[in-house]
Order: C-alpha cells, then structure tokens, then sequence
C-alpha cells in the first residue's frame, strides 16, 4: 500500500511537472538527424522571441516555458515526440519545418484541440488542408516564393523568355514552378519558351544544360525550382556551360554559405523575408540578427530563422486577445488578423488558409559571390487557392 | 548536339562504371554486395573539408594541390575501405551472403552518421577546380574540359586495372578468387590478402567517384552517394554479378540510357525517366536473367 502510494505520488509529479501559473510551450522538433540543420535556427528564434515576451511580463500575467522532445529527423519518432509533449503539459505545439516531418506531431496537438505550428513549412498542405482547423505555419508559400520572382523579374529586369528548370525531389520545388507558371504567362508579353527537369541527387545535368544551349537564343531567366545540395550543383554547372541567364530561385537557397560551389557567382536572385545581410531596411530585422547572434554567437546563416520569430508572436498576440490558450478560442483570433504587422511584414490569416498567399519579400542578389538586397515586391494579387491546391 | 549528347554519355556513364566497379570488386572475390560504398563516397569527399558544423566549409585536403590532394584522396578511400574489411567484414568471413549484406548496411549507417556528428546535416559547398567545367570546343560540341578529364580518367583507371588483374600476381590471385574462391585458396591463394587488396581498390575506386562528383557538383552532402550506389549496384547485376567487364559495361550503357531517356522524353513523361531506366532495367533481367556477362561461378552447376 505505501508503495502503491509511493508510486501514485511519483505518477502525479510526473504528469505535472510544470508549474499551473506558467504557459508551456512543446517543442517537438529534429534536434538530430538531417533535418536538425533547418529546425534549430528557427526554434532558437522562437524561443528568443518567447524570452523577449517573458522579459516584457509575460503573456496573459503568465511567464512561458518550453519544453522540447527530439523527433530524429523520423516520422514515427515524431509522433512519440508529439505525445510526450502533450503528457509534459505543452499547450501549444511547434513542429518541424517540413510537412512530412513535421505533421505526425501537429496531428498530436490536433488531437488535443490544441495549436500547432509548423517552424517553416511552405506547403499548403501544413495547416488545414492537410492536419486540421489549428493547424498553422509562418513561413511564406513556396508558389508565393515562385509568383514573385516572375513578376519582380518581369518588371525590373525585363524578362520576356523565361526557361523552367524544376527538380522533382520534393513538394516544395514543384510550389515554386507552380508559382512561377501561373505568374509569368499572365504577364503581357512574356512566355516560358522551355522547361526540363532533373533529380536533386543527378550526378550530373550535362543534358539538361544542352537542351537550354539548343535554344535559339539564350532565356531571359531560368527558373531553378530546387533546393540544396541539387541547386548549387545546378547553378555550378550552368553557370560552368556559360549560360549567363538570371537565374531565379525560391527562399530555400538563400545563405551565403554554399556560394564557394561557384566561385564570382552573378545574376543570381532569391526573394527572402528578411535580409540576414545586415542591409534590410527594416531596423527590426537588423535588431533581430543581432539578437541571435548574442543567444547563438553567429548571425542566422539563411532566412529560415525568421518564421520562429514570427509564429511565437503572432500566436502570443492572438492568445492575449483570445484571454486563453485554448486552440479553438486562439485559432478564431488568428484568423481575424488581416496584414497583422510583424518584424518581417505583414501576415494574415483566414479559415480557409492558414498561410501566406501574398507577402512583402526582399529580393536578394548575388552579384560577383556577394549577396546583398537589391528591391523588395509583393504580387500584384495573391496566389488563387486553385492554383495552391491543384499543384 | 548529337555530339554533345555523347559527350555526356560517356562521362555520366563513366561515373557510373568507376562506382560498378567499386562493388564488382568486393562481390568478386567475397559474395559481399558492399552498400556502404556510396557512404565510403560521402565519406571522401567530406575528407576534403575540415570538420565542422558550421554552415560555411574550410577546405582541409582540398586545399592541398592536385599532385597531392588526389593520391592522398585515394588513400583515404582506400584506408577507409581496409579498416571496414579489417573490423567488419574479416569477423564475418564465414557468415552467410545475407548476414554480410546487412553487416554492409550497418556499417553505411554508421558512417554516415559519424558524418552527421563531425559535419552537421546541413550540405557545404566545396570550390574543387572550378576551372574544370569551363567548356572547350571539340570536333564541333562545347563540351566541358571536366567531362573529357572524367572520360580519359575512366579509360585510364580500367587500362590500369585491366593491367593489374592480367600482368600482376594479386591480380592474377583476384581472377582466381572470383572464379571460385575455395578451390583458390586450396591452391595456395593468400585470402586475406586478396580480400584487403580488393577492399583496397574498391575504396581507392569510390574516392575516385568522390572526386569527380565535387568538381562537377560543388557540394558535399551527407547523403550524397546513395543515389549513385544504388546505379551502381544495379548495373553489377546487370553486367553479371562479379563480372569486371560487366560491371564497366553495364554502368556506361546506364548512364548512357539515363541521358538518351533525359533528351528523347516528352515534358510529361521526363519527370519519371527513372522508372523508365528502370523499366529498360528490368526488361534486360528477364531476357538474360544471369546479367549481360554472367561469371562462371555464378551458373549453377549441373
């Protein structure tokens, strides 16, 4: 009996060992694996942001914990990592940036009635069409990404031919093709003259690169809808067959550190949601760089940092207006929020997406191995939910 | 174009032969299908960069100039090779095929992850002789100087070898081994000298891979070599299992296959050139189920 007393005691201190007065925020992210490289940056920025909210007072009187589980870069062990935040007493749940890795826990924190958020998901897929109605993520639709290079190219670089170069690696290549294809055709004069495609992991795409030297004259742009390692290997080998075209690409490559696979890289353009260069207009921005280089000890290596910040301050101003936590409660506050300004520009949310069909990206160039901001666009009109859900 | 296209053939197919030969290799003189071979790739070409998790790489070796950084690549493949024979393999001489193919696997995983744990999951980007893939004009193509170093390397590496196997005493010893390894043995045929010297070449062949795909590509990725030993593996049973010759032949008629399919395939279909390659693939095992040039000890015996 005093065992079974013993135990119950132990049982009880388990299940609850946070304090009631405190928000506790689950973390169910890789903190090893692959993926580990793309969820540290942002979850680091999130619990920055959190920090700063605490450091303010709290949210709702309350001070913010997290907690976090290891999901191994692993479907399954995503979703144990998702229970064991849930027994911890997690309220809200961050998942892992990619939708395969990162749903098995938002379908835990569904299950619950609670929120999740993808940390940068940009498949449309991370939110209510493919986990359920408090489902959330804050980054930016990779065929918004898509969209915005063929009008911001069509209209300060004068880009009439365009060729489309996709990798079918995965879903987010394809979301920025999709972009582009139903961007630039619409556009007066312009027209994709070619398009092929190739495999991240091709040793080579020698015949990709003779097929766009077949062309009678050279693209305007090229769009690369890839990701690394295959787009730097791309880039490397277009630029090494002298095709001097633009070449325009999603968010995915931004980051100075794999610029040394083409050395005096030029004409090479990524829209981004803030610089991590130092030269973004907005003083936030900088101030956040900073920021993260004092909690980490090096600036964010690409923009995928900035979507951890953002997600913990739009949930924590949606909770503060909501009085609550509760999932249903804080999702209704959400998607009030039209052009909510954020330190990256301004978000919104509706029922029927819960991602950004349109947003205020920055254009970042790489001219002589250098990247820098050159401009900022935001669509002239945002993606159509067909044009999302069909791709 | 026409041209060009078989420029690209020949060097994508070369990648592919060097990586075949890698495993026909080790199959030859051990019944080992070795799938940590694209890891031993991986492996090499990480080599070439200090460890770090930074997201930017330091060249380490590959700092170093040709004359040294390619021998000294070679050997890292090849040591890296010989020590998995000497830990691994060695203690399961006398395991079965299967046990030895999962010892195989195992010992991938954990490289990689050794990789994981020195490198970070993150790809880095490695400037290896950026001058090699500026084109040059031959007999009418542009065709990238890499592309004719990759086809004359290959040429040289399977004279070199042809050489060793045909003229030397080891070689002699392979070519015995993988005609049948016992009766081998029982005529004074060192093994363990035999299996090293395999493991060996087949390493010193995967850094050669590893080099050529850092020149034309730029990054190193812990995953990277997977794909490519998964060709190679598939042109080993294509060529005939523990066929040399086989293995050579059928890695260049895959890549050759994989760019053909690359340029003759409607927009729709290109996406899925794979499962076309594979397809071709699957159609040459069911007209000769024993591979292309099948070795003697691989028909059963009447």
């Amino acid at each position: 009996m005093k065992h079974l007393t013993l135990g119950a005691a132990i049982f009880a201190a388990l299940a609850t060992p946070v304090m009631a007065d405190d928000i506790t925020v689950g973390f169910a992210i890789a903190k090893s694996g692959w993926m580990e490289a793309y969820d540290t940056p942002a979850a680091t920025a999130a619990k920055i942001r959190i920090d700063e909210i605490n450091a303010a007072g709290g949210l709702l009187g309350k001070q913010i914990k997290w907690i976090e589980a290891d999901t191994r870069t692993d479907r399954a062990e995503a979703a144990k990592a998702g229970l064991e935040m849930v027994d911890q007493g997690a309220q809200m749940m961050v998942v892992s940036c990619d939708y395969d890795f990162g749903s098995p826990a938002a379908l835990v924190a569904e299950g619950e009635g609670m929120n999740s958020f993808f940390l940068c998901a940009e498949d449309v897929k991370a939110g209510i069409q493919g986990v359920g109605p408090n489902a959330f993520s804050a980054s930016v639709l990779a065929p918004v990404q898509g969209a915005t290079m063929a009008e911001w190219s069509y209209n300060k670089r004068a880009a009439r031919k365009a060729y489309v170069l996709e990798d079918t690696f995965i879903e987010y290549n394809k979301g920025i093709c999709t972009g582009f294809d139903w961007m630039f055709p619409r556009l007066e004069g312009a027209e994709i003259v070619g398009r092929d495609t190739f495999k991240n992991d091709d040793a080579s795409i020698a015949s990709q690169i003779t097929r766009i030297k077949a062309l009678p004259q050279e693209p305007d742009v090229i769009m690369l809808c890839s990701v690394m390692p295959g787009a730097a290997a791309a880039v490397r080998q277009i630029r090494a067959a002298g095709i001097n075209s633009l070449i325009l690409n999603g968010s995915a490559v931004d980051g100075s550190y794999w610029l040394d696979a083409t050395p005096d890289l030029s004409g090479f353009v990524v829209p981004v949601q803030g610089s991590i260069y130092g030269d973004d207009p907005r003083p936030e921005v900088e101030a956040f760089n900073v920021a993260y280089e004092k909690a980490t000890g090096a600036r964010p290596a690409s923009q995928y940092a900035y979507p951890g910040y953002v997600l913990i301050d739009l949930w924590a101003k949606a909770v503060e207006r909501a009085g609550t936590v509760d999932g249903a409660a804080v999702t209704a506050e959400l998607e009030k929020m039209k052009d909510e300004p954020t330190a990256f520009g301004p978000r919104s949310f509706s029922s029927e997406l819960h991602h950004q069909n349109t947003a205020l990206m920055q254009i970042i160039e790489i001219t002589n191995g250098k990247p820098g901001r050159v401009d900022e666009w935001r669509i002239s009109e945002p993606v159509p939910m067909d044009v999302l859900i069909t791709k | 174009m026409t041209l060009q296209l078989l420029f690209d053939a020949l060097s994508l197919g070369g990648i592919y032969a060097i990586a075949a030969l890698g495993i026909a290799l080790i199959f030859g003189v051990m019944k080992l299908v070795n799938f940590a071979h694209g890891q031993f790739i991986a492996f090499a070409v990480f080599a070439l960069i200090v460890p770090s998790t930074d997201a930017v790489a330091v060249m380490g070796l590959g700092a170093a100039p040709a004359l040294v950084l390619v021998p000294a690549l070679l050997a890292v493949g090849a040591g890296l090779a010989v020590a998995s024979e000497y830990l691994v393999f060695r203690p399961l001489r006398n395991a079965s095929p299967v046990a030895l193919m999962v010892a195989s696997f195992a010992l991938g995983v954990v490289i990689q992850n050794v990789l994981l744990v020195f490198y970070g999951g993150r790809p880095k980007a490695i400037s290896l002789w950026p001058d090699l893939g500026k084109p040059v004009q031959l007999l009418g193509a542009e065709v990238p100087m890499l592309q004719i170093i990759v086809i004359c390397a290959v040429l040289l590496v399977l004279a070199l070898l042809a050489l060793m196997l045909k003229r030397s005493r080891i070689g002699l010893e392979m070519r015995a081994a993988a005609e049948d390894f016992g009766m081998a043995r029982l005529l004074g045929v060192r093994a363990n000298a035999v299996i090293a010297g395999a493991f060996a070449l087949s390493g010193a062949l995967a850094a050669t891979v590893a080099l050529v795909l850092v020149a034309q590509t730029g990054v190193a990725d812990v995953r990277m070599g997977g794909q490519i030993m998964l060709i190679a593996f598939i042109a080993t049973v294509v060529g005939g299992m523990g066929s040399l010759p086989g293995a050579v032949a059928a890695g260049f008629a895959i890549g050759a296959a994989s760019v053909a399919l690359q340029a003759a395939l409607p927009i729709e279909a290109r996406p899925f050139r794979d499962a076309f390659l594979y397809g071709l693939v699957i159609l040459v095992l069911l007209l000769r189920p024993q591979g292309l040039f099948a070795s003697a000890s691989a028909k059963p015996r009447v």
